[in-house]
């Protein structure tokens, strides 16, 4: 059930803001995004166009807080086929980012960028990976790329998760 | 000799050397040497969901360090194709610019961003693949997985075709072997969603692997690390949910190519691959004996 | 000098944001200013008569109106100054409402501002003004109407019967254009060739027609009262001795795919193109005959009974005078090919709509042409409301047609499953709406999604939509005999290269601009030359013949009189100024400046018929000798220090 009066008006424009999330106003609803999504294509709980729909009524709650805002697998087969041109994938992009700056950051990301703070890639180096290489004529590779701590500490994101 | 810096990415290196490797022997018979970049880290890919700016200065980075060596990028993670092509399209942004500046980067020269795969098909072509090709692999039937970020956003690569894609079913073919036409081609293999709903992923995966099964496939071939996790790492879990028995090999397309190209099973590391691919020997080595 | 000032309320579309107070106070304390006056709407009779009563009363010789636009209704005050004993262009306009009130509606202080300031730039405009007069000139009564579909079929017959000197051009070997094509016209279901045929029939039967088919219009130049047109009448290589006897085609060895028939159906390269055509007569497809290719066969020159092929019938250019040209060129359907994702062209089951509308033809008259099967789906919006392939306009005709075709199938058999797969279904016209119920009641099932998909299994051929119900929220993907793709409308060539030969204006979707989208929706920016039908944007027949007849009534208006009045806004060149470098010849998109020699010097010399008063030449002058009347640059001088609020000189 929506309650119309908890609507946040301000919502959309604050997504409208953010990189990707240009094209929200232009959603006349055909859900040509929800039947050409392989994600919705096997779980009706999740629906592009819900989640347009509702963050265009201002349901600001009830969309940032959705488990499903996260299932969206970013493959474009979306943006590809939008009659109005949005760039859905990056649309709902926007979303979570903006779901990250209002606290709702799944774990899974968090530690994502925990690791990539620790040693700039996703997956740690060990001596074994690295002999390994060597046997298979591999070039050697760095363990740590400390410089991407230095990117993440310059944008906002850090702050943005400690609140 | 063409030359191009090469981007691994996270996973590759660490976890899937067999495409490393076979994509490196490849090249070197196709006159292609491919340089490393010291420095480079994660594409940036992972953090795009949590904040796009911080994942676009990563890519960035990346690009830079690949600037700095005169040369143009080829990836084999599309993933990594998608965040490094973004970046370098953000990179005509001047807000973004300034912040790039902002971070101490730096972009003296224009950096193309291509797949491994889109660089085959495109700078050497598919008359050029065929001339190297020793062994056609004329008894394989292969289901081609071309993944998302491969010719998908279109505005962004302007590549193949989104709904029609075609440029890995001619690369498949060139190898002599069989590329199948089927519904669904260009469906996600649910490698995004692993970490979000697990049972949701494998019911993704469990899509392609079927229409492999049903059409009695020698192998999925792949282009992207993240898509063989979901087809080999994962096919024993989409077995046991699906109550089906797969054993479809997955293999790298380098795998394949160096195959046609009479590469020995080392130098296209197929010891590595977890569905152990017995058939595809059997097949390839037929045809060699044969044509011997 | 005496300079009358009129504020309009606009009920409240001015007055709600600008304080008219402060307004007319400011204007008050104007130099030359003698009367300040407001009203709820100077363009009513109230309003008019004011500033009528004004002029005699107070000697007024100068008059500024702040209102609107004055595209809206600069010429209502026009013709009051006029009525009044002025020169018309003693007038100027102020307009504090789109460039006022409406943009600023929620700064109302400085929007006051703002509409002072104007009304300073059109008072500093005003004194300057000259007594410019309309000319007369002579207009005759000869009209070319260009493309012989259902609308400037129309067009010709109103002008014709009026008594009218009509030149009707098509391109194709018959006039009827698309509308026969069609099988049954929405909502009332008459048969489109029986209501179109008589029509059809009474174009050579007008005495004042006279009709080119196979015909382009090549070139147009000169102005309203005075168009100088080159026809290309391109070979039918058959004479008028032609009486469609039929020998020849069936004599024919060339088969290939019947336009008409949208490939249903093949047709020989020598043809009538169909069973009602206008002109009735075979012609040859040179680039499918072998005779003309090849210089072999021949046979149906051997069998003609009445010597009619003629081989070496080479293209005629006919020159034409008229006074006013009426283009109505059309539209092309949307090549379906383009929407790769539905598969048209590489997949036999998914067709076009007009496909369907033959196929109803041929099924209706007994002959079918392909079996439709047992489940039929429509897409709709195929080529419109599509920015993935450029188009973002609604093409208006789709959802009533396919609810047309789709009853039409589910009628003829009942045991049909037949599907409309829509984004919004737009059932706007006169009965729209009860045709649609219509449908529904007769069995027709209609799904509010757009498709995302059709797939074709390679082993059966047969396809499968994929789509969300999106009033169901759920998933479809069903498997059909025949997907009916519903194509939209698209500017066809011949609006294409009309707009080309006549240097005319085109909207956003590449249709025809209309002067006015209100009050002007069937002239255009180029004087006497009017549009109508599909090629000013997409409409059903209703809204066609409409605009057709409005767009004869209109050109009649024009010619009636045999006189018609031209406005003196015409670019005048100071000779002493005057270098003669000839800038002005090249910018002019009208060819109205050419330079000549005069006292042994080379100057720039501008035909006033021609003239459109557009400005190009004055902005490109490099010496400042080409100016614009009503815009003279000591005119433009004065507004720009105006509205920067220097003093007045």
């Amino acid at each position: 059930m929506i309650d119309l009066k908890l609507s946040d008006p301000h919502f959309k424009w604050e997504i409208m803001k953010k990189e990707g999330g240009e094209g929200l106003l232009k959603c006349f609803g055909c859900s040509d995004c929800a039947a050409s999504c392989p994600v919705r294509y096997f779980d009706e709980r999740y629906n592009p166009r819900k989640i347009i729909r509702l963050t265009l009524l201002g349901m600001k709650e009830m969309v940032l807080s959705s488990p499903f805002l996260w299932f969206c697998a970013h493959c474009h087969a979306c943006t590809e086929r939008c009659p109005q041109g949005i760039k859905v994938a990056e649309l709902i992009n926007a979303i979570k980012n903006y779901a990250v700056e209002k606290g709702y950051c799944p774990e899974g990301y968090k530690m994502q960028l925990e690791l990539l703070m620790k040693m700039g890639r996703l997956y740690e180096v060990e001596d074994f990976d690295l002999k390994k290489r060597q046997r298979l004529g591999l070039p050697p590779i760095d363990k740590t790329i400390p410089d991407v701590a230095k990117i993440i500490e310059s944008t906002h994101i850090l702050k943005v998760l400690k609140k | 000799m063409r030359k191009y810096a090469i981007f691994l990415g996270c996973t590759v290196p660490v976890r899937a050397q067999h495409y490393e490797l076979s994509a490196r022997n490849v090249a070197r018979q196709l006159n292609i040497e491919l340089t490393e970049i010291p420095g480079a880290s994660c594409c940036g890919f992972p953090l795009k969901a949590v904040d796009a700016q911080t994942a676009l200065l990563i890519a960035a980075r990346n690009i830079s360090l690949v600037s700095q060596l005169k040369l143009d990028v080829v990836t084999l993670c599309n993933s990594c194709t998608a965040m490094l092509s973004d970046a370098q399209a953000q990179l005509k942004n001047e807000d973004f610019r300034k912040e790039f500046k902002h971070v101490g980067l730096s972009y003296p020269n224009e950096v193309k961003v291509r797949h491994f795969v889109r660089m085959l098909y495109e700078d050497i072509g598919i008359d050029e693949i065929k001339k190297a090709v020793k062994n056609p692999l004329r008894q394989l039937k292969i289901v081609p997985h071309y993944g998302c970020h491969y010719m998908r956003p279109t505005e962004l690569y302007g590549f193949d075709s989104a709904e029609v894609p075609h440029t890995l079913d001619e690369l498949v073919r060139v190898t002599g072997a069989e590329s199948l036409e089927y519904t669904d081609k260009k469906m996600c293999c649910g490698g995004s969603v692993l970490g979000v709903d697990e049972e949701l992923a494998i019911t993704m995966s469990n899509h392609k692997l079927s229409i492999a099964h049903e059409n009695g496939a020698d192998a999925i071939v792949s282009i992207c690390p993240f898509c063989t996790v979901m087809y080999e790492d994962n096919q024993r879990k989409a077995e046991a949910k699906f109550n089906k028995q797969y054993g479809i090999p997955v293999l790298y397309y380098p795998q394949l190519l160096g195959l046609s190209f009479g590469l020995d099973n080392n130098a296209v590391g197929l010891k590595f691959n977890r569905i152990k691919p017995d058939t595809i020997l059997e097949k390839s080595t037929a045809q060699n004996q044969r044509s011997s | 000098m005496k300079i009358g000032v009129y504020v309009c309320h606009c009920g409240g579309n001015i007055s709600e944001v600008v304080d008219i107070k402060k307004l007319t106070a400011s204007a008050e304390q104007q130099s030359e200013v003698a009367v300040v006056r407001d009203n709820a709407h100077m363009c009513s009779d109230v309003g008019r008569n004011l500033v009528l009563e004004d002029i005699k009363k107070h000697k007024l010789d100068r008059i500024v109106v702040a209102a609107c636009s004055p595209q809206f209704h600069g010429k209502t005050f026009m013709d009051i100054v006029e009525k009044a004993g002025l020169s018309p262009y003693v007038f100027e306009m102020a307009n504090i409402r789109e460039q006022c009130s409406w943009p600023h509606f929620n700064e109302p202080d400085l929007a006051t501002k703002k509409a002072k300031d104007l009304v300073s730039v059109a008072l500093a405009k005003a004194r300057l003004d000259e007594s410019l007069s309309r000319k007369t000139m002579p207009i005759g009564k000869r009209v070319l109407v260009v493309g012989a579909g259902i609308a400037g079929i129309q067009a010709a017959l109103d002008l014709g019967d009026a008594g009218f000197e009509v030149y009707l051009v098509e391109k194709e070997a018959t006039i009827g254009g698309k509308m026969a094509q069609l099988s049954r016209t929405f909502p009332t279901e008459d048969c489109a060739a029986c209501i179109l045929s008589p029509k059809m029939a009474d174009v050579p039967a007008n005495p004042n027609i006279t009709l080119f088919t196979n015909s382009e219009i090549e070139k147009v130049s000169g102005f309203l009262g005075n168009f100088e047109v080159i026809i290309n009448k391109k070979p039918t290589y058959v004479n008028d001795q032609c009486v469609a006897c039929g020998v020849c085609e069936e004599k024919c060895p060339v088969k290939i795919p019947n336009e008409f028939e949208q490939g249903l159906t093949n047709r020989r390269a020598i043809y009538v193109p169909f069973e009602f055509a206008v002109p009735y007569r075979y012609l040859i497809d040179e680039s499918n005959c072998i005779y003309l290719k090849k210089g072999k066969c021949g046979n149906c020159k051997k069998v003609c009974p009445h010597d009619a092929v003629d081989f070496d019938q080479k293209a005629e250019k006919v020159e034409l005078k008229v006074d006013t040209i009426i283009v109505a060129t059309g539209y092309d359907i949307f090549d379906a090919k383009e929407k790769k994702v539905y598969g048209f062209g590489t997949n036999k089951n998914v067709i076009t709509s007009l496909a369907m509308e033959r196929m109803i033809v041929h099924e209706a008259e007994g002959r079918a042409t392909r079996e439709i099967g047992k489940r039929v789906a429509f897409i709709q919006c195929v080529g419109s409301r599509d920015e993935q392939i450029g188009n973002e306009y609604c093409s208006r005709i789709c959802c009533m047609y396919a609810t047309k075709l789709s009853q039409l199938l589910k009628r003829a058999d009942p045991k049909k499953d037949v599907y409309v797969f829509y984004t919004d279904l737009r059932a706007f016209g006169k009965g729209f709406e009860e045709y649609y119920k219509r449908a529904q009641k007769t069995g027709v099932k209609f799904i509010r999604g757009r498709v995302a998909e059709v797939n074709e299994d390679s082993k059966t051929g047969r396809v499968t939509i994929k789509a969300e119900d999106t009033l169901a929220r759920q998933i479809i993907e069903s498997e059909f005999d025949l997907v009916v793709l519903s194509v939209g409308m698209t500017p066809g060539a011949g609006t294409r290269q009309a707009a080309e030969v006549l240097r005319m204006t085109k909207s956003p979707g590449g249709f025809l601009q209309e002067a006015h989208p209100k009050f002007k929706p069937v002239d255009t920016l180029n004087d006497g030359v009017f549009i109508c039908g599909c090629a000013q944007g997409p409409k059903d027949i209703p809204d066609t013949v409409a605009q057709a007849s409005a767009a004869a009534s209109r050109a009649i208006r024009l010619m009636n009189k045999g006189v018609y009045a031209v406005e003196p806004i015409t670019a005048v060149v100071d000779e002493d100024l005057c270098s003669g470098c000839g800038t002005c010849v090249s910018v002019c998109p009208y060819e109205a400046v050419k330079t000549e020699i005069k006292d042994d010097k080379r100057v720039a010399k501008v035909n006033e018929m021609l003239c459109q008063g557009c400005g190009s030449c004055s902005a490109a002058c490099p010496s400042g000798a080409s100016q614009q009347h009503w815009f003279m640059n000591k005119q433009l001088k004065a507004m720009v220090g105006a509205a920067l609020g220097e003093e007045e000189k």
